[in-house]
């Protein structure tokens, strides 16, 4: 049997204009804001989509087309999504990904798309996203908590205030459920 | 190691935005980033107009160019990478001038700018120009040939002066920033020149010795390493080669640049001076060692000592560390070298040697 290879784009949309903006915000959770909830898997292939067309031309959008482009996964919240293509046309998804500058929805903020990770299987992507979401999280817990220090304890708005950024930020996929049914057996083991 | 050699600055640069920048730049993977000043015309006395970061500080700005603050200046990049740990939020900034050589005399006065900046890049844009810079611009002057790929050359990159560039250890600089730059002004066919101009680069040098930076004017033009490997994988430039463009060789050409303001005629560079106690200590531990060979004794210690700080830069080149040992200390090497000429020399009779 011969199957068809895909590849699975773990994908990050990154809002790098907006650093230094707010004060007293992290900039890792700056940069890794949610994203508008105007944008939906539909948008996005049509964004797509258009910059293939428009970096490729005809030839790129047939080749997508063929390709079975797919949006596997998408979370708003984190920012993040999951792109299905044939192996064959990867590198040409992946360019167009990188010319985008906006969120491809009317009035997108400017934005930049960073492809964390490529794999040949859904699962490994999704581990990956797993691992860079936790990842995230210790760096935000890191720079809030030098922010804790800097600003002693005279100064507990503002710590509180890059708290809450911090929890805002949500993992994507099921981390937490995964912890939370660890801690759920242990606890019957008990 | 990632080095982004190439963050555009110009004088109507905001302070906030060179920030956003460089914090943008670090968060994505960036551990060095070089602040570039493009000079179209070197003035007479040239001045280092680029802001300067936290972790500069403790660098003088040398204001007259004598040697000892040249020394001073860009003492080590390692040096300043430590500091710049201190502040994880930004990468290591170094500063770098780009020459246009449509200006002749600006080219004659870059050993002047050398000892304001970092690096010093030279920027052809005729056949004339490029071929110059391609085969008699010393190393010593500039170690990066800077093309703007988005204006049409006159003419085709062709492997011979490119080649004998790269193996003088000259580097071909690519910008990606100047693709990403598709705002309304741009003009609609700056991408496909600049593909265009890639390809036949990538062809004539086959893939070596090319570095490659953003130009980033705006933090929108920055993009994660991978993506950009990947983006020049699809012009042609395989992915390996990509990766030494944004590592090996732009930190090759900053070692070098560092080591030519730095260490004796660009060869020869002090790298650690040892300590006096520590010195004396040695020699108390040759004496303990080798008792036996009187003779060699003090020759035997500073060798050895000299050897063990030499050891961890023998990769450099530096060449301090390559003398050959005194009698007293022979190396396994040498002694199997000895060995194997006395075995010569007696025939297949087996000497004594043997045993030891």
């Amino acid at each position: 049997m011969v199957r068809i290879k895909e590849r699975y784009l773990l994908v990050n949309i990154l809002y790098p204009s907006e650093i230094g903006v707010k004060p007293g915000v992290p900039d890792v959770v700056v940069i890794n804001q949610p994203t508008t909830d105007k944008l939906t898997p539909q948008a996005l292939l049509r964004g797509i989509r258009a910059e293939v067309g428009d970096t490729f031309g005809d030839f790129g959008s047939g080749a997508l087309e063929g390709g079975g482009l797919q949006v596997k996964y998408l979370s708003n919240a984190t920012s993040t999504f999951i792109l299905r293509i044939t192996r064959a046309q990867y590198r040409m998804l992946w360019t167009a990904l990188t010319f985008m500058d906006h969120v491809p929805v009317r009035d997108g903020k400017p934005c930049t798309f960073r492809v964390v990770h490529v794999s040949g299987t859904i699962r490994k992507v999704e581990e990956a996203a797993i691992r860079h979401a936790r990842n995230l999280m210790f760096a935000v817990k890191d720079q809030a908590g030098e922010k804790d220090k800097a600003a002693l304890e005279a100064m507990f708005g503002q710590a509180k205030r890059t708290r809450q950024a911090a929890v805002v930020m949500p993992t994507p996929l099921n981390v937490e459920d995964d912890s939370g049914d660890e801690d759920m057996v242990d606890i019957s083991d008990d | 190691m990632l080095y982004d050699l190439n963050i555009a600055w110009s004088p109507s640069t905001t302070q906030s935005e060179l920030t956003q920048t460089l914090k943008f730049s670090a968060s994505l993977g960036y551990n060095a980033v070089a602040l570039n000043h493009l000079i179209e015309n070197v003035p007479p006395q040239p001045k280092n107009p680029l802001p300067r970061f936290p972790s500069q500080t403790s660098q003088s700005q040398p204001t007259k160019a004598s040697i000892g603050d040249n020394n001073n200046k860009s003492r080590n990049v390692e040096q300043k990478q430590d500091q710049a740990k201190d502040d994880p939020s930004l990468p290591t900034v170094l500063h770098r001038a780009t020459v246009c050589m449509s200006d002749p005399a600006g080219v004659q006065r870059i050993p002047q700018l050398a000892s304001l900046y970092d690096i010093v890049a030279v920027r052809p844009t005729t056949e004339k120009e490029f071929s110059h810079a391609c085969q008699e611009v010393r190393i010593e002057v500039a170690s990066l040939i800077s093309l703007d790929l988005t204006q049409r050359f006159p003419f085709h990159f062709r492997p011979k002066p490119c080649m004998a560039a790269v193996s003088r250890g000259l580097r071909f600089e690519v910008c990606y920033g100047q693709t990403l730059r598709s705002g309304a002004s741009a003009d609609p066919r700056t991408r496909a020149t600049w593909i265009g101009n890639l390809m036949e680069l990538v062809r004539a040098t086959r893939g070596r010795g090319i570095v490659i930076s953003s130009e980033a004017r705006r933090v929108t033009e920055l993009r994660g390493p991978a993506d950009v490997v990947n983006l020049l994988a699809v012009w042609g430039l395989p992915a390996d080669r990509g990766m030494e463009g944004l590592g090996v060789n732009a930190r090759g050409v900053v070692v070098n640049e560092g080591i030519n303001r730095r260490g004796y005629r660009g060869v020869v560079d002090i790298v650690q001076v040892a300590a006096r106690d520590d010195e004396e200590g040695d020699k108390m531990e040759g004496v303990e060692t080798t008792g036996e060979a009187q003779k060699g004794k003090a020759a035997a210690a500073g060798g050895s000592g000299k050897k063990r700080k030499g050891g961890a830069n023998e990769g450099r080149g530096s060449g301090i560390g390559n003398a050959p040992p005194a009698d007293g200390t022979m190396s396994k090497r040498q002694a199997k070298k000895l060995k194997k000429l006395a075995m010569e020399e007696s025939g297949t009779t087996t000497p004594e040697e043997n045993k030891s």
